[in-house]
């Protein structure tokens, strides 16, 4: 069994992994509670007899017959959040030891979440985690769901990254990390804290996703109706990617893709890990069944920046790896016809040393909706994960927003406090131009 | 499409580049020679006449500019179900022809092509062949659950007798058809939860007392249909209709809403829970967005996600609060009173604001001093104070206008100057002409008067 550890940092982190695990209880027929219904075990002994690979083994642990546990911990530095998931939904599906929290938050500073507040809690961590590790059978790898604006989401996650990397050196570790949108700000440190997780993370994260809190507010608010979207249908949206991209893991397909195989076709070289999500079909619940989408159009549409769950201008940069997903009913020969046609257009320009830079994946079961939810349900759907140059814009940005704060030395004090140096922080903005003249490298022609 | 025209042809839903058509006629069209097909597209003005060429009418259209000739060599007949399905999953080297039974696997359930005994969840639409007829469908879908017929071209009539087929039937997708809802479906539909009828721009409201009574109908999608008002006259003001019982969501978006009283009248609407009206001519106001939102949550009661949003229990006292302060003085223009127990209401005032009467009740009626918005100048906010000397019975009453933010140290000190007493020796209060005999004490200096709600004619007793 190829387990996977899905590890949910600070508020950002829980907050999608709610959502998270409320879409895979759904995609298998699992209760609130952890109980699976009767005509869905039928299903599940069939699957297991037919198909020892793809099970939803690899996300929840059966702990009795019929009874569900993910494979999951949650951390935060203060219980508010937590806390709402002890009394929510699902109370009953994590065990009360999956849900760490301590009394004092990190202040959205990555020096408590990395220093002086972390280092009390991270032993709990990690002993929590060896435990939850020892009951896979053979452990794939980790899911890290954290932001990078925040102080337990920075912080933290970088103690832990290298924490994990010094135990399970061999094991993968893919982060869904939510970059801090263009203009619409959650914390004013925001670029202190992104800068520097940033640095000390990206040497220990084989490979990160990323999606942005503006452009998901955008789709919502735009293509699905949603007059003022709350974090709840934001998150909904982010988790139909998330859910994408580890359905070859929970589900059987004609062309299955798995962790390891993803890194092996999107990253290039080691530090160009930040590949964008892209998402299609959108089409909004009370739209549903009015345009017929077929492969083509999907497909096309993910090329387009409005389906995107990051802010950045893809047709500024060049491609040097895509992997496409399909979810549902497709059928390989329109597949392959819809990316033929991708290939042989002006737009969607790929570097000169990658020459052949899609990589295929198929899986069976379409992509399930939430009651009550904001997206209509559809037969086919593609989730797209992009490696393009076109991203050094978002980390121009981030630096900039940097430097204006740095040369003031503005809000300094509170990471000084705590115990860190300025001699970081250099580090950490020297790291970040290095990433970003990687880019610029990668772009360039021979 | 082979040139032979058989009459079974007139009817078919065809396509040409992207363009929906029916044909409405077959034959042959003096002069020109060979056979013509005389379609009457779905865009009305995507055609050159409307079914008569140089005088003879072969054909009528609905709209002067709907019809066309073709040729048949043209058009796109469309195919049936099975070869759709089999010109998709079934790959060439894998087709086996194993005598009458084909299984076809979509996904991973087999599909039986005899017999439509088949468990489908979806038919792929504007491929989809109605017999003209009365002939039924062979077979019952049983397992139904999910139909769309969206662009198909479909009549009522016919969408009734389909559903005769599909007992189960839970969600109907009829978009863009030129529906005109003819009759009362009395058998069937009675399972459906979810019924879209969006871009059927002949629907109107008359219309939809037809499927009022559709027992487990929870959504309803009306985008597009181009209805302005809605009224139920089975229940009066304030009372809840019997129609669409249990309709939970509404979906009411580009439409032609202007007025309020569309809202009024959903609120008679018992288990509606949800709606979306996006785009409406009322709702279109960019920078008033926020009141009408607000207003419509004071409008409909039971109302919790307006457009997709969860309407918070703060957002509903918000919004109910500022509902009642802001027709207040039409209310009490109306006939309204302090003393419900004495209202009596105008008739206009309750067609336009039916649950006022229940806001009253919540949260009390409004009081004058709510009510009274004056333009926020600075004379405005003074407020006009006598003082009186109760010690001193020879001093004149004097008249002062103060800001009611002024501390109470401040008017002392303003007293002091005015008497020539020192400041120490002052003892204030206040008695309002609202509550005669009472006297309050403004003892605590740092405050000011609004703090101890002094007002506009109040009277300051000065003592020493």
């Amino acid at each position: 069994m190829r387990e996977c550890l899905s590890i949910h940092i600070g508020q950002a982190g829980i907050q999608i992994g709610d959502a998270c695990w409320e879409l895979y209880c759904l995609e298998h027929g699992i209760q609130p509670d952890g109980v699976v219904l009767d005509s869905h075990q039928n299903q599940l002994e069939n699957a297991k007899t037919e198909h020892t690979n793809a099970s939803f083994d690899t996300f929840f642990r059966e702990i009795r017959a019929g009874k569900h546990v993910p494979r999951a911990l949650f951390v935060d530095l203060e219980p508010t959040v937590i806390d709402g998931i002890r009394t929510g939904e699902r109370r009953s599906l994590f065990h009360p030891e999956q849900l760490l929290s301590r009394k004092e938050d990190a202040a959205s500073n990555y020096a408590r979440g990395r220093y002086s507040v972390g280092s009390e809690v991270i032993d709990l961590v990690l002993e929590r985690t060896r435990k939850l590790a020892k009951q896979c059978g053979e452990l794939q790898g980790f899911l890290i769901f954290r932001s990078f604006g925040g102080g337990t989401g920075s912080g933290f996650t970088s103690l832990l990254m290298e924490r994990l990397t010094g135990e399970y050196s061999k094991k993968t570790k893919l982060e869904f990390s939510v970059y801090p949108a263009p203009r619409v700000s959650t914390a004013v440190v925001e670029p202190y804290n992104s800068v520097l997780t940033i640095h000390s993370t990206t040497e220990h994260a084989d490979c990160t996703f990323m999606v942005d809190n503006e452009a998901v507010y955008d789709i919502c608010h735009h293509r699905l109706g949603v007059e003022r979207p709350s974090y709840a249908s934001i998150n909904r949206l982010m988790v139909q990617a998330v859910s994408s991209i580890t359905a070859p893991l929970r589900f059987e397909g004609p062309l299955n893709v798995d962790l390891i195989e993803f890194q092996t076709n999107l990253v290039p070289y080691p530090r160009i890990h930040f590949p964008i999500t892209t998402f299609a079909p959108i089409v909004s619940a009370d739209k549903a069944y009015h345009e017929r989408f077929s492969v083509s159009d999907i497909t096309t549409a993910c090329f387009e920046s409005s389906n995107q769950l990051v802010k950045c201008d893809p047709r500024l940069g060049k491609y040097m790896a895509c992997c496409l997903l399909y979810r549902g009913d497709v059928v390989p020969r329109e597949a392959n016809a819809a990316i033929a046609a991708m290939k042989a257009r002006q737009s969607v320009q790929f570097v000169d040393w990658c020459p052949t830079g899609f990589k295929v994946g198929f899986n069976n079961r379409p992509p399930t909706v939430m009651p009550g939810g904001d997206l209509a349900k559809a037969h086919q759907a593609l989730c797209m994960l992009s490696n393009t140059t076109a991203i050094v814009e978002a980390w121009a940005r981030l630096d900039h927003k940097f430097d204006l704060m740095y040369a003031k030395r503005a809000f300094l004090h509170w990471y000084i406090r705590e115990g860190m140096e300025e001699a970081e922080f250099l580090e950490a903005r020297e790291d970040l131009a290095a990433l970003e003249r990687d880019y610029e490298e990668a772009g360039q022609s021979f | 499409m082979s040139d032979t025209l058989t009459l079974d042809v007139i009817g078919r839903r065809v396509e040409v580049n992207g363009e929906h058509a029916t044909v409405r006629f077959a034959g042959v069209v003096p002069p020109v020679a060979g056979p013509w097909l005389g379609v009457e597209w779905d865009n009305p003005e995507r055609g050159k006449h409307d079914g008569s060429h140089e005088g003879t009418v072969y054909f009528k259209c609905r709209h002067p500019t709907g019809g066309s000739f073709i040729r048949p060599k043209k058009v796109n007949f469309g195919i049936d179900f099975l070869t759709a399905v089999k010109n998709r999953y079934v790959l060439e080297d894998e087709l086996e022809e194993d005598g009458k039974e084909q299984i076809v696997t979509i996904g991973n359930k087999p599909v039986e092509t005899i017999g439509f005994d088949s468990i489908m969840k979806q038919q792929s639409e504007n491929k989809l062949k109605f017999p003209s007829g009365s002939a039924p469908l062979t077979g019952t879908f049983s397992a139904l659950k999910v139909l769309v017929l969206n662009r198909t071209g479909i009549t009522w009539a016919e969408v009734l007798r389909c559903a005769a087929e599909c007992p189960g039937l839970e969600e109907l997708y009829l978009e863009s058809n030129e529906i005109f809802i003819s009759e009362r479906p009395t058998d069937v539909l009675q399972t459906i939860k979810l019924l879209d009828l969006s871009s059927n721009q002949l629907i109107d409201e008359n219309q939809l007392f037809l499927i009022a009574h559709l027992p487990r109908l929870e959504q309803l999608i009306l985008s597009d249909i181009g209805i302005s008002s809605i009224h139920f006259p089975d229940a009066g003001i304030g009372c809840k209709t019997s129609m669409f019982p249990s309709l939970r969501y509404l979906v009411v978006n580009d439409n032609q809403i202007s007025q309020w009283s569309f809202f009024n009248e959903l609120d008679k609407l018992p288990s509606l829970r949800a709606l979306s009206c996006l785009r409406n001519p009322l709702t279109k106001d960019d920078k008033d967005t926020q009141t009408t939102r607000q207003l419509i949550i004071a409008k409909i009661g039971q109302l919790k996600t307006l457009n997709k949003c969860e309407i918070l229990p703060e957002e509903r006292w918000g919004a109910e609060l500022d509902y009642r302060r802001a027709f207040g003085n039409e209310w009490k223009k109306a006939g309204g009173h302090q003393d419900l127990d004495k209202n009596r209401l105008s008739e206009e005032f309750l067609m336009a604001h039916p649950r006022y009467q229940f806001l009253c009740l919540k949260y009390g009626a409004p009081e004058d001093g709510e009510l009274k918005r004056q333009p926020l100048m600075l004379k405005n906010q003074l407020l006009t104070l006598k003082i009186k000397y109760p010690h001193q019975l020879d001093q004149k009453v004097l008249e002062k206008q103060l800001p009611g933010s002024m501390t109470i140290q401040k008017v002392k000190g303003l007293l002091s100057r005015l008497l020539k007493v020192p400041v120490s020796d002052l003892l204030l209060s206040y008695e309002s002409p609202e509550k005669p005999g009472r006297e309050i004490e403004l003892e605590n200096d740092l405050k000011s008067l609004q703090f101890y709600s002094v007002e506009n004619g109040d009277c300051l007793l000065v003592r020493w």
